[in-house]
């Protein structure tokens, strides 16, 4: 199922680096916060 | 990705988590930060940089783009409820204006603090008027609201 509006969110789980450190990051750990979820083409990319 | 960085305070604001996702390790992710995105932002990136290197996440989406190996620029707002409420998605060249993506969850807050009896129109900001739905509105918007009020 890919991710429409106005329906649940895919869930995931990815590696993450965050402030210095590496962590993991499970999207339905974050229910009851509104997230925003950014994909970009990719690192040292110029826009 | 900078740029993101750079709303982030606004961003946390209104209360909202960010996460950035691309194909590169969070070990590059890293390197990205340390080299170039601290000298470009103060403090350089505070939210979570995740790494989808399989393009799983980016799958799940609809940003993948396997011919190439990388992902589009997709931002998505997710509601405490987990419910995707809006989406954008733009091919590389082009860079997003954050200031919309705070407009539109403030304006998505608004609507869901009114239990939904509430509307915003076209290019709403808090603060300005808003629409309430209902058998009195139908053929009359045009008394409350015009696009000269956006």
């Amino acid at each position: 199922m890919v991710a429409r509006v106005g329906q649940k969110a895919p869930d995931f789980a990815a590696p993450a680096y965050y402030r210095g450190g590496f962590t993991n990051v499970k999207l339905s750990d974050y229910a009851g916060k509104w997230v925003m979820l950014c994909f970009y083409p990719g690192d040292f990319t110029f826009v | 990705m900078s740029a993101v960085a750079a709303q982030y305070d606004a961003l946390q604001a209104l209360g909202v988590e960010v996460f950035s996702v691309s194909v590169d390790s969070h070990f590059v992710h890293k390197i990205w930060n340390d080299e170039e995105l601290s000298k470009m932002v103060d403090g350089g990136v505070r939210f979570h940089m995740l790494s989808d290197q399989a393009g799983n996440i980016g799958r799940a989406y609809g940003v993948y783009d396997d011919q190439q190996g990388i992902e589009m620029r997709g931002r998505f707002i997710i509601d405490p409820d987990g419910v995707v409420q809006a989406m954008e998605v733009m091919t590389p060249p082009v860079g997003r204006k954050l200031a919309e993506t705070v407009r539109q969850v403030q304006a998505f807050q608004h609507v869901r603090a009114t239990g939904g009896k509430e509307a915003t129109p076209a290019g709403w900001e808090p603060g300005k008027p808003t629409l309430k739905p209902g058998p009195d509105l139908v053929g009359k918007v045009w008394k409350v609201w015009n696009p000269s009020m956006e």
